[in-house]
């Protein structure tokens, strides 16, 4: 057996066996896929958005940009909240929490208009939901009265928020937009209407791909198509800058926060709770490789735990903060020049190639030995040498610099690489 | 049995390697590093331009590819399926340092599969205002040398000798490695290129090289390859049963495999030509299949892949044996025997007290490949009958004539045969360019050649 750590986290005062949820989406959309994912090892869910408004949904519906491969790098939607009656959707609420009382279960809701939030807000709690999650935030909602239109008005996501918190004593999460400049605003006026915490980020609008023979973007819904939420790992960076923004908030500070877009691993998932998040949502692995990928994020965050030695999860919550400070606050006179290892090179030239066309010009080819040779000289430090290097440790950070001021940080780590 | 056949028959007939997805495509040439001084490039005979076409498939240039293939390579879909990679641009890929070589003959295949499937034409030839150049010997270097004129504007007709195109390649070569649809596809390409073809025409008997001149050829290019098949003289060597390599492909490939093979054969040799034979036997019924080779296993010129295909089909390999005699019976072959060697080292190696005998009922020579007697051109021969030419250019002691290839070279790979064509069409064109315009330096250069002689 596994050696396993506790990674259980405590979550807008409720108890998570672990920080990893279902996110409202497909993924959780009845009581037999979140029976299954549950069972998997899932900490909880957050079950399909819920509204007395019940959509018509396309066909197709989805699309994925890929690179080389057959991993997405990012995916298209085009579904909007659940489509089953309400009703149904609050017998299998009940039912989960009847059957699951160890896990949380969560309940993503969305009204057209305050009476409606009052009333769902109402019949969930009811029904035993543990987390009211209030979706602000759908990009692809046919009514503009719901969905991220209702997310960038802060006066709608402040009164819908008092709408929802009024009629329940449960914690209630604001999801957000990040179709939108900041996202601390928004936050803000949520948690003044008297929400619990936040989720985010929802999805991006987008456009994945034009069809060259058709003259549409995909998916293609009899001829035609339209600008849709984008999610999976090429939203991480996006979600990251906007959780971490709003962790360093003063207004926000210690607003519990739910992580989401693009958790694929350990690591991603890792990185979610280093920029403040304390719950981790995940959607669109689960719909490329199942809920079983669940193992390995409990896995290797034990791994990672054992090995820097961390008993519990909270003690990283935001611990990236501190050293993600504003441009104007980064130093201008350090510089970190790369060693070229030449056993280890294989002589593609690849950082010749990048230095030239991308940098200073600071790396010469020797073309008898076909090996780069540095030019200290030009050379300032960019890094882009060891970024397109294809091979392990062979073009590394190296020798620092200081210009004239500035000293040396107590930090081993100067630069990722693989 | 009937069945049986049938199913041997299309193992025989079906090209063994699987075609990559587009996916699998793009897979393996993002694994490509995009080397900036690309080595693979360097290591290609023909020019062909790995670096350049993968680049194309990686950044989904499916036709950009395809272009850079086919105007360095008039033969480059036969060159994908048999060209020996491990020794040439695979050979020198910089990808080796991480794991494996980037598997450019499939990315060949690849491109030159979409370009076939989907009727895309890169080369278009000028209108023939130019003179008439003849070229006897229709394989990969006379091909070569007939699209490449065809290209510059040249009249241009091949002289063959068999009834079809593509010498080796459709003569020799076992289809599952190479089908002879992909040899007859790229024979219309120079087809279409506006070269003609007289095929059954022997030049020497049907017709001279003094007549071709009469008739207005104002270049001739000879690439008759190797015809011949070298054997042993060993005891038993007549016996009927006992054939060669060029006799045994030359009679089971356009026949689509209809042949009669034995049980028991033995396969002599260590060549991509020995490989071919043995597929060839297995594929078409013969229970077991022995390749016996007198050097070491490390010694055996066959490409990896081929000596891997031959494996998996179940042929047995004995290295490090000679053949000393064929046993008969009623004038039919019986049994093989060979003895066995201890090589001290490269040069030298002493018999062992290890006889091997094998049952066989065929026995293929697949030793190397003889030049036919070439005097009907006049042109000046070596001691082996190879024609002396000018390893380049492919000038002779005659001026107009020109010659290159396997008939030059003594016998190398089919790309290698390519970039003789390749090399011969710039020699011949210039050559002519010259004559055109009455250039004093050429006439001086060749008067001064002759003068030597």
């Amino acid at each position: 057996m596994a050696k396993r750590k506790d990674l259980s986290v405590e979550f807008c005062g409720l108890k998570c066996e672990n920080p990893f949820f279902l996110s409202s989406s497909p993924v959780g959309s009845n009581y037999e896929m979140c029976k299954k994912a549950l069972e998997s090892g899932w900490g909880g869910i957050y079950y399909k958005t819920v509204g007395y408004w019940i959509p018509q949904e396309c066909s197709p519906r989805f699309d994925a940009t890929r690179k080389e491969g057959t991993a997405f790098v990012g995916f298209k939607n085009m579904e909007m909240i659940s489509d089953k009656p309400t009703e149904k959707n609050l017998e299998m609420i009940a039912q989960l929490k009847k059957d699951f009382p160890d896990k949380v279960i969560a309940v993503s809701i969305m009204g057209e208009n305050e009476e409606e939030w009052t009333k769902l807000s109402k019949v969930v709690t009811e029904a035993g939901a543990d987390i009211l999650e209030c979706n602000f935030s759908c990009p692809q909602m046919t009514s503009h009265a719901m969905g991220s239109d209702v997310g960038t008005n802060t006066e709608l996501v402040e009164k819908y928020s008092a709408a929802v918190k009024k009629a329940t004593h449960l914690p209630v999460l604001a999801k957000m937009t990040p179709n939108i400049t900041t996202m601390e605003i928004a936050a803000r006026a949520a948690m003044k209407g008297g929400a619990t915490g936040i989720s985010a980020i929802n999805t991006l609008k987008s456009i994945t791909e034009v069809d060259l023979d058709n003259f549409t973007c995909l998916p293609i819904v009899n001829g035609k198509s339209s600008i849709s939420g984008y999610s999976g790992k090429a939203v991480k960076p996006v979600a990251l800058r906007f959780i971490a923004q709003m962790a360093k908030d003063p207004e926000l500070r210690g607003v519990p926060i739910s992580g989401i877009g693009g958790i694929e691993t350990w690591e991603d998932a890792l990185e979610f709770l280093l920029v403040g998040a304390s719950n981790l949502q995940v959607t669109t692995a689960i719909m490329q490789y199942g809920y079983r990928i669940v193992e390995d994020l409990i896995s290797g965050v034990s791994y990672w735990m054992e090995e820097k030695g961390i008993n519990n999860l909270s003690e990283i919550v935001g611990a990236a903060l501190p050293n993600i400070v504003p441009a104007e606050d980064i130093e201008r006179d350090f510089k970190v020049y790369p060693k070229h290892d030449d056993d280890k090179c294989i002589g593609c030239g690849r950082c010749y190639i990048s230095c030239y066309d991308g940098g200073h010009q600071a790396i010469d080819w020797d073309t008898t030995n076909r090996r780069p040779v540095l030019n200290e000289e030009k050379c300032v430090g960019c890094g882009l040498c060891w970024v397109v290097c294809p091979v392990e440790k062979c073009v590394v950070p190296d020798k620092v610099k200081f210009h004239s001021f500035g000293t040396p940080r107590d930090i081993n780590v100067i630069a990722k690489k693989l | 049995m009937k069945e049986e056949c049938r199913l041997k028959e299309k193992e025989y007939l079906r090209e063994s390697r699987k075609p990559y997805s587009p996916l699998n495509a793009i897979e393996e040439a993002s694994r490509c590093l995009l080397c900036h001084d690309a080595p693979c490039s360097k290591a290609c005979p023909a020019g062909t331009n790995p670096e350049k076409f993968i680049r194309s498939i990686r950044f989904k240039n499916v036709k950009g590819a395809v272009e850079t293939i086919r105007e360095a390579n008039i033969l480059g879909a036969t060159c994908a399926r048999v060209c020996p990679y491990e020794k040439l641009c695979q050979e020198a890929c910089s990808r080796t340092g991480i794991d494996r070589p980037i598997d450019i003959g499939a990315l060949q295949r690849y491109a030159t599969d979409f370009e076939r499937s989907s009727g895309m034409r890169v080369l278009e030839a000028p209108p023939a205002n130019l003179e008439k150049a003849a070229i006897i010997g229709a394989g990969p270097a006379g091909l070569a040398a007939a699209a490449g004129l065809a290209m510059k504007g040249y009249k241009v007709t091949v002289f063959e000798a068999e009834e079809k195109a593509g010498g080796w390649l459709t003569y020799g070569i076992v289809p599952s490695r190479l089908p002879q649809d992909v040899v007859d596809y790229e024979v219309d390409y120079v087809k279409n290129l506006g070269v003609e073809f007289k095929f059954n025409t022997i030049v020497g008997r049907d017709i001279t090289i003094d007549r071709l001149k009469a008739q207005g050829f104002a270049a001739v290019c000879v690439a008759v390859g190797l015809q011949g098949a070298a054997a042993l003289d060993i005891p038993g060597a007549k016996l009927s049963g006992v054939t060669t390599a060029v006799e045994f492909l030359k009679a089971a490939k356009p026949s689509g495999g209809n042949v009669e093979v034995p049980a028991n054969v033995v396969v002599i040799g260590g060549g991509d030509v020995a490989m071919d034979c043995a597929a060839t036997a297995k594929q078409l019924g013969a229970k077991a299949v022995t390749i016996v080779y007198r050097r070491t296993i490390e010694e055996m010129p066959a490409s990896k892949t081929e000596l891997e295909v031959v494996q998996k089909l179940g042929v047995s390999i004995l290295p490090s044996f000679k053949p000393v005699e064929i046993i008969g019976e009623n004038g039919r072959t019986k049994v093989f025997k060979a003895v066995g060697l201890e090589w001290k080292d490269k040069n030298t190696s002493v018999e062992v007290e290890s006889i091997i005998q094998l049952k066989a009922e065929l026995v293929i020579q697949a030793i190397g490949q003889t030049a036919e007697d070439v005097s009907y051109t006049g042109l000046e021969a070596s001691g082996k009958g190879l024609v002396v030419a000018d390893s380049e250019k492919g000038t002779t002691n005659i001026e107009g004539v020109f010659a290159f290839g396997d008939i030059v070279n003594g016998g190398k790979t089919v790309v290698e045969a390519v970039a003789r064509g390749k090399a011969a069409a710039q020699a011949v064109d210039e050559y002519l360019n010259c004559r055109r315009i009455g250039c004093s330096a050429c006439k001086e250069a060749v008067a001064g050649k002759e003068g030597g002689r």
